[in-house]
């Protein structure tokens, strides 16, 4: 375990950009929690199955599709959209009617979906690994600082920002983020001027679930998709919002930073335990400033 | 009628649970174990979370410590079984300790969630280590003193801690202690104000939760003889949680119910299905819109003086 | 006993407390009065540690207690009653009470014996002089505004104060009831010495029964004195002109 050698190596910028493409991907997740949390003040566990639903479905539309490159950005579309159609179902069928309850019974009945749809996953595709292969556009890699970078993680690199930014333009600059904002910050007030809080929450719950169908789309040519994906996600995702500040979406893009690239180093440098690594730096950030790194809005 | 019937009701219940492995086949007698040892756990986390009013959402993981250093102290180090039944509970205790100071600065939410952030520190931790703790295999074929290897050994050893450990619960939620936390849980701004060290309180009612859960986790490699990591997994922490909720958070045999009914339609279920977590999930769903106080919850309610009609 | 020494506090930009001077004598009954928003409350929460102060100081007895928490002021001596009433609901009256003084025998980490009836005489005796014990077994959630501001009182003064605060005690309660107050406090103050500090809007009844009275406006002690002293102050004249004197 020669962990200076193999710190300083050009491995270790090649992890770097490992671990940066996996934040975008943790980053578009947990933005789409973070906005939850932030204007719903709901913590939804579930917010991991939506992300299997989206992975499994982009699966289907490529397969129905063919394959290729088509197909491939049909999925990224059609498969989101269809997470953020269970999304509204589950805001509209059901969270709508307990909002007053506390934290607790929200955050334990997003926990009761997330069982549900884990199952309904199974119902519908079967215990079974399904994978998809990185259309033919995107095979290969680049040379980066001397080594071979898959297209896809650039991909990824790329379209992360351009979430941000496409983000960042809606919350902070169209009518309904505006609204959306104040919201979360006193939805009596919000309501009281005429404003139908119930559809704000129901939108914010749509984006959130489509984020989420996103980033399990983007991740599908990667992983293997599989049960249990919303397992392990959601405690990342969950941690990710902790640290950046709940409902703030800077804080989520921290927050995907330091836990993918703690996770990237943590595996380069002890690759039996790096996997703890960000756990640690939660626990840390924690200790240190217990509301997160960012302003939160609670 | 209830208060004179309720001292003999625990009875009553003791005697049928003693008799049981006398009539019942042997996977029965496995089942009712597991029943006792997770009605144990679940009354452990609600001292926590329906007395103290913490938001344990990471209570699996004492409960697998306590196993796994029941376990571990079985299997590799030379010392006697009592000092591996101690070494489980009090690891757990230690840890609760731990992540309690930790945590205890937090507020409701960050709190759970910083706890199951731990938790699953450790979880991984656990999963990794393969030389040490088994990684994902987990350890098997765990050695036990004779008098509670055998399946009715083992359920009655099961029965007289988790009795014991039930009685001494109750005493304590009973005691001063007692009121002491559920005050802070309902107002503990007034409780600062009358004098009460809120965070010490809190702390001691987190390692006491923890100790019971741990006694728990070493029931199980009793009544198992095996570990795994999967025991502290943040998925159990919540189906534990929904035992509390299912029979009641501010009852004292809510959990015993809610933990009750969950086991054996897991066990039932696991028979006929493998959609378990369909079952779950739904029947959480049902009780969070109906019967947000849990079954006992829903029919005991405070009994009240005769004055209040006026009030 | 009690010295407020241009005390601050601000939150964000807004200074709540700006130069606060108070101190009360052993065994009087002070009240302080304000327009609303004067910073009394907030005052009152630097007083018993539920907010620290930015600067300035706070000695009782002698001692420095700015910043200390509010279960270590407790112990110290210093009990008080909340404006909005503040107690443990699921819990019956006579264990309201129950618990404040099992605080103060500390007694709370006792684990294994059962409370039911510990420290009964004491509770009864403290009900008895609030007048509360017919109802000791109630809910607390259930009593009458009135009496719940009655027993947040008892529940202060189970724990043996030297100083006890009340903020408002009878905000919200019906005339016979703030009768009752009144009696209770001037009882509390001539029986047992008790030194008591509370602030009110009802004017009439702080000239009534308090031996001193400080005067807060925007957050600023403007004048401290005898009764006779306050009313012909120009500055709480103009203070209160034109208002009907509600905080």
């Amino acid at each position: 375990m020669d962990f200076a050698a193999n710190l300083f190596s050009t491995g270790t910028l090649s992890q770097i950009l490992v671990g940066l493409s996996r934040t975008t991907i943790l980053f578009i997740v947990s933005s789409g929690m973070s906005l939850i949390l932030g204007v719903l003040r709901i913590p939804n566990v579930a917010h991991g199955s939506l992300y299997m639903i989206g992975a499994f479905a982009a699966w289907t539309v490529i397969q129905f599709l063919g394959g290729g490159l088509f197909a491939f950005l049909a999925a990224m579309i059609v498969a989101p959209l269809i997470v953020a159609a269970v999304g509204f179902v589950l805001e509209r069928g059901f969270f709508s009617y307990l909002y007053e309850r506390e934290h607790l019974m929200l955050l334990l009945l997003t926990f009761s979906f997330a069982l549900i749809l884990g199952d309904l996953v199974k119902i519908v595709w079967g215990s079974e690994y399904r994978s998809v292969t990185v259309p033919p556009f995107f095979q290969g890699s680049a040379e980066i600082f001397g080594l071979p970078l898959p297209w896809y993680n650039l991909f990824l690199l790329f379209i992360g920002p351009c979430i941000a930014i496409f983000l960042w333009l809606v919350i902070n600059k169209t009518t309904l983020g505006k609204i959306a904002r104040a919201a979360a910050v006193d939805g009596e007030m919000v309501g009281a001027v005429g404003i139908n809080v119930g559809w704000i929450f129901a939108f914010t719950f749509v984006l959130g679930s489509f984020l989420a169908g996103l980033g399990g789309a983007l991740i599908a040519p990667m992983v293997n998709i599989s049960l249990g994906m919303d397992h392990s996600l959601i405690m990342e995702t969950f941690l990710i919002v902790i640290i950046g500040g709940l409902g703030n979406m800077w804080g989520a893009l921290l927050g995907s930073l330091i836990f993918g690239l703690t996770q990237s180093l943590g595996i380069l440098v002890w690759p039996q335990f790096g996997i703890a690594f960000p756990y640690l730096a939660v626990v840390a950030v924690l200790v240190v400033r217990p509301r997160g790194l960012l302003s939160s809005t609670w | 009628m209830r208060r004179s019937a309720a001292p003999l009701l625990p009875l009553f219940l003791l005697v049928a649970l003693l008799a049981l492995p006398q009539v019942l086949p042997r996977f029965h007698t496995y089942i009712a174990a597991i029943v006792l040892l997770t009605a144990l756990l679940a009354t452990s986390l609600n001292l926590a979370i329906g007395y103290t009013g913490l938001y344990q959402f990471g209570h699996a993981v004492f409960y697998g410590i306590g196993a796994y250093g029941t376990a571990l102290t079985l299997t590799r180090s030379g010392m006697p079984a009592p000092v591996a039944f101690l070494v489980g509970p009090l690891a757990a205790a230690a840890l609760s300790l731990v992540m309690g100071v930790i945590c205890i600065r937090l507020s409701k939410l960050y709190f759970g969630m910083l706890q199951i952030s731990l938790g699953s520190l450790v979880w991984a931790v656990v999963y990794r280590w393969y030389s040490f703790t088994g990684g994902d295999d987990g350890i098997h074929g765990i050695p036990l003193p004779d008098a509670i290897a055998s399946p009715k050994g083992s359920y009655y050893f099961t029965l007289i801690v988790t009795a014991l450990c039930v009685f001494a619960m109750y005493r304590i939620v009973r005691s001063p202690f007692g009121k002491v936390i559920q005050g802070i849980r309902d107002n503990p701004v007034r409780a600062a104000a009358i004098g009460i060290d809120v965070r010490l309180h809190q702390l001691a009612s987190l390692v006491l939760a923890g100790f019971f859960g741990g006694v728990a986790g070493s029931l199980f490699v009793v009544v198992e003889n095996s570990v795994f990591p999967d025991m502290m997994f943040w998925t159990f922490s919540l189906e534990v949680l929904i035992m509390c909720l299912l029979g009641g958070m501010y009852t004292f045999f809510g959990p015993l119910v809610g933990a009750s009914v969950i086991v054996l339609l897991r066990v039932f279920a696991s028979v006929h299905t493998q959609y378990w977590s369909l079952i779950l999930g739904t029947i959480l769903t049902l009780v969070i819109i109906f019967l947000p106080d849990g079954v006992l919850g829903r029919f005991v309610r405070r009994p009240r003086s005769k004055e209040d009609a006026g009030a | 006993m009690l010295r407020v020494e241009s005390l601050v506090k601000s939150f964000g930009g807004f200074k709540a407390v700006d130069g606060a001077n108070l101190h009360v004598n052993a065994g009087e009954i002070v009240a302080v009065i304000g327009p609303n928003g004067a910073g009394k409350t907030t005052l009152f929460h630097l007083l018993t540690g539920h907010l620290s102060p930015d600067s300035g100081r706070i000695l009782f007895k002698g001692k420095e207690i700015g910043g200390l928490s509010p279960h270590v002021i407790c112990r110290r001596g210093i009990t008080r009653s909340f404006q909005v009433v503040n107690i443990f609901p699921r819990l019956s009256v006579f264990e309201n009470v129950q618990i404040a003084v099992l605080s103060r025998e500390r007694k709370t980490f006792r684990i294994f014996s059962p409370v039911k009836g510990m420290a009964e005489e004491e509770v009864h005796r403290i009900l008895r002089s609030v007048g509360l014990f017919d109802q000791k077994d109630v809910e607390s959630d259930l009593l009458s505004h009135g009496d719940k501001k009655v027993l947040e009182i008892a529940v202060a003064l189970s724990g043996n104060p030297e100083l006890l605060i009340l903020d408002e005690p009878t905000a919200g309660m019906a005339p016979e009831e703030t009768e009752r107050c009144i009696r209770l406090i001037r009882k509390l103050s001539e029986e047992s010495g008790l030194t008591i500090l509370f602030c009110e809007h009802d004017i009439a009844l702080v000239f009534e029964i308090a031996t001193w009275i400080m005067v807060m406006v925007r957050g600023a002690t403007v004048v401290q004195g005898s009764g006779e002293e306050v009313r012909r102050n120009s500055e709480v004249q103009s203070a209160y002109l034109g208002e009907s004197g509600e905080c």
